[in-house]
């Protein structure tokens, strides 16, 4: 267990706001989920008390009889704002003070650092480069990632859970962003800052950074798997590969929409459009942990080759 | 009589206290004048300076509260009142008004950063160390610069989390979630232009990692799926447009430069402004607001 | 009210007002010590400017008047006459513009606003308040001449003269 390494990795400056992503990120998840739940279990004391249902002011926050709905927003919102600035910009000097900004030599077109990493928060991105082509791991990933965060709003169909924490009336949601940006986003990250070594070579925590160490894999494609020599055929195997992933994906995905009475009512609601949409997203997203498993675990490079692109 | 010496004495101190009786006289007025500006500058609230800049009184009541708040230029963007629950940390988590904040620290930073940077291949690097070695504080305000924008992308993401979480982005939200996220992504491009500033290794390849991506992209790239069929070429595609050539070289510092510092946070700022717009439009923070049961879900949702 | 109440009042006001001003001065000295700290940021320690200390050649290089082979380099003429050899420094006295010589006309004439100086640089006509400032000139062990002209000998209508300062001139 090499400490050394593993101080040196962590104690980095340009590293400690992944360290600080460590920290705030399952916190944050814990305090948001602990609402969540708190609601849930009001709302459990509600459906079975109609009675109560019509009296309660509905929230986990105290409210007595009597008390206003709305309060001055001089002071009381001002203050705690003032307080959070203040807050912050404590922080942020103190870490001014004591960590200085990276400054590596020169820029030097003829010689590579190793590794070489991209910003930390475009991690999630370069480790996607190792399972997908540039062009969709550093172009059409990311914006199929950006116009599905805009779909979400209006693919989400469920009205339940608008202004406040609940897991239980909006569970597919919550697990599915969840999946998406904790899971897969961010442990990205995580993998990119602390696993990624030299030469994009895996590294256990605490594995001494070795540049010398040597690779035994060896990738094939899909149809060499499977024999085939000659295009064609390659793409049109490749294309079924690729087709039926989808189905498979996609009745996966459906078998979601309609797992129960609650959200089958959801779902009645949704038009073919957003039912198309949801599933292209959710779909594509999915695919990514497919493709990983297939490289790493079979380790299969291409599944689909074409000559003017590859999957 | 006139020549008489008694009466020319008493003359003459007639007319000495005379004048001088006439000097007090004068001066006076003037002396009241003084005391009343001093008992005015002691209430300086009630003077027209203070009345002209202070458009309203500072008095504890309801109506100061939110004449405080309605009628200041820089606080204006707040309702006089909102949900009591709001106030607290719990549901917000306070991390839109903190990206804001640091946006803002970034700003200021940023500016007297500029006073010491030259964009051009050499310089830049050589600015930077200047900007740590000889400039008074100089290191300081870079830590800053640097540390707000990690900072920065680390609560954008945790507002958007939060957001998620308590369903913020549901009618009537929708469009101001799709600001949201443009936000985001110009976030992340402003950091990543930044990077390539100081001109090191880091920023370089990381640059050169990051465009050679665009290289990549289908039909624009010239090395994309279909790009060469389009007549790209290193000299035309998209990745030539950001870089304004075909390595990464002094243009490509330069554009950098001129995205990060100017035209990224313009865009930036007035998506900003449109983004707190539809936060009050739409009715203010969206909660906490009281839970809704399933029985209660509109009859269209009856399977 | 009873008395301990009251008293118990008082207290908890002077507390609070205690606690406000607290703030307010931490906001205040924090506020300004951040002044303080952008003033100084506005005056770097060390500067890159070109030298001000150089040498011109050998007296021998230069004949009698005035020669200009160090106007463009270092903004400098170098004036000869019987007696002396001494170095004016190129700035009009009015605004700091770079005056021309005007050989033909035995002046040097300032383009911006007029101001006209005689063959040792003395103004005669124009804007100009005085003569343009002369620089502090030594010899090297080499026998060079070594001008610095961080250092200039002025001569105003209402102060003592220093052209005649023993390093405002060499005697040739």
């Amino acid at each position: 267990m090499d400490w050394a390494q593993l101080w040196e990795i962590v104690s980095l400056p340009d590293n400690i706001p992944i360290v600080f992503l460590l920290v705030l990120l399952p916190f944050f998840l814990w305090y948001g989920l602990r609402q969540a739940f708190a609601n849930d279990r009001l709302i459990s004391r509600l459906e079975v008390d109609s009675e109560l249902a019509k009296k309660h002011h509905r929230k986990i926050e105290p409210f007595r009889e009597g008390w206003d709905l709305k309060v001055y927003v001089w002071p009381y919102l001002l203050r705690i704002e003032f307080l959070a600035a203040v807050i912050v910009t404590f922080v942020l000097m103190v870490w001014s003070i004591t960590l200085n900004a990276p400054l590596e030599e020169p820029a030097n077109p003829n010689l590579t650092m190793n590794p070489s990493k991209a910003p930390w928060y475009f991690l999630g991105l370069q480790e996607m480069l190792v399972y997908f082509d540039p062009w969709i791991a550093g172009v059409v990933m990311p914006t199929l990632i950006i116009m599905g965060l805009i779909a979400i709003p209006y693919t989400d169909k469920n009205p339940l859970g608008n202004g406040y924490y609940t897991f239980k009336q909006r569970k597919f949601a919550i697990l599915a962003f969840s999946s998406g940006f904790v899971l897969l986003w961010c442990v990205f990250i995580v993998i990119g800052t602390f696993i990624r070594g030299p030469g994009w070579m895996w590294f256990w925590p605490g594995e001494t950074w070795d540049h010398h160490r040597l690779v035994f894999e060896t990738n094939q494609d899909f149809h060499e798997i499977l024999g085939l020599t000659s295009q064609p055929w390659i793409s049109l195997v490749g294309g079924m590969a690729v087709g039926l992933y989808f189905l498979v994906s996609g009745w996966i995905c459906h078998r979601f929409l309609v797992w129960n009475d609650f959200t089958q009512r959801i779902y009645s609601q949704m038009t073919l459009t957003q039912y198309l949409i949801f599933q292209l997203f959710m779909t594509t997203m999915i695919s990514l942990p497919v493709k990983m498993v297939l490289r790493l675990l079979f380790r299969i490079k291409y599944v689909m080759v074409t000559p003017w692109f590859n999957i | 009589m006139p020549d008489d010496p008694i009466s020319e004495e008493s003359k003459k101190r007639g007319k000495i206290s005379s004048v001088i009786v006439r000097i007090k006289n004068g001066i006076w007025p003037f002396i009241e004048k003084g005391k009343e500006d001093l008992k005015a500058a002691q209430n300086y609230k009630k003077t027209q300076v203070w009345k002209s800049v202070f458009r309203h009184k500072l008095d504890d009541t309801p109506r100061t509260r939110s004449l405080a708040v309605l009628t200041n230029v820089f606080l204006h963007l707040h309702p006089a009142k909102i949900n009591r629950d709001s106030v607290r940390f719990n549901f917000t988590w306070g991390m839109g008004g903190i990206s804001f904040y640091l946006f803002f620290v970034l700003t200021i930073t940023g500016i007297f950063l500029m006073f010491y940077y030259h964009p051009t291949k050499g310089q830049a690097f050589a600015d930077i160390m200047y900007l740590e070695n000889d400039v008074p504080f100089g290191g300081l305000l870079r830590n800053m610069h640097r540390w707000a924008a990690h900072a920065m992308i680390l609560t954008v993401w945790l507002h958007m989390l939060r957001v998620f979480l308590t369903g913020s982005y549901k009618t009537p939200r929708e469009f101001n979630w799709t600001i949201g996220v443009i936000l985001l992504v110009l976030t992340m491009l402003l950091s990543f232009t930044g990077y390539l500033l100081p001109d090191d290794q880091l920023g370089f390849w990381a640059v050169t990692v990051g465009t050679s991506m665009a290289r990549a992209t289908p039909l624009l790239g010239h090395e994309g799926p279909f790009g060469p069929e389009l007549g790209m070429t290193a000299f035309n595609d998209v990745r030539f447009a950001l870089l304004g050539g075909s390595i990464v070289d002094a243009n490509a510092l330069l554009r950098a430069y001129i995205w990060h510092c100017i035209a990224i946070p313009l865009i930036l700022s007035a998506l900003l402004a449109v983004h707190f717009w539809r936060v009050r439009k739409d009715g203010s923070i969206s909660g906490p607001s009281p839970v809704v049961l399933e029985s209660e879900m509109k009859k269209k949702y009856k399977v | 009210m009873p008395k301990k109440i009251v008293k118990e009042k008082n207290k908890a006001e002077k507390w609070k007002i205690r606690r406000r001003n607290f703030t307010y001065a931490c906001v205040f000295s924090f506020l300004g010590a951040n002044l303080l700290m952008t003033l100084r940021f506005f005056f770097p320690r060390t500067l890159f400017e070109p030298k001000t200390s150089f040498t011109i050649g050998s007296p021998g290089d230069f004949g009698f008047g005035i020669d200009t082979r160090f106007q463009q380099k270092y903004r400098i003429w170098v004036v000869r006459n019987a007696s002396r050899l001494f170095v004016i420094y190129a700035r009009c006295t009015h605004l700091g513009c770079t005056p021309d010589w005007v050989q033909s006309e035995n002046k040097f004439k300032c383009p911006c606003h007029g101001s006209g100086y005689d063959n040792e640089g003395v103004n005669f006509e124009g804007p100009a308040p005085r003569p343009m400032d002369r620089a502090k000139l030594s010899l090297n062990p080499q026998g060079q001449i070594v001008v610095d002209v961080s250092q200039l000998y002025q001569c105003s209508p209402g102060a003592p003269c220093n052209f005649d300062n023993s390093e405002a001139y060499l005697t040739v």
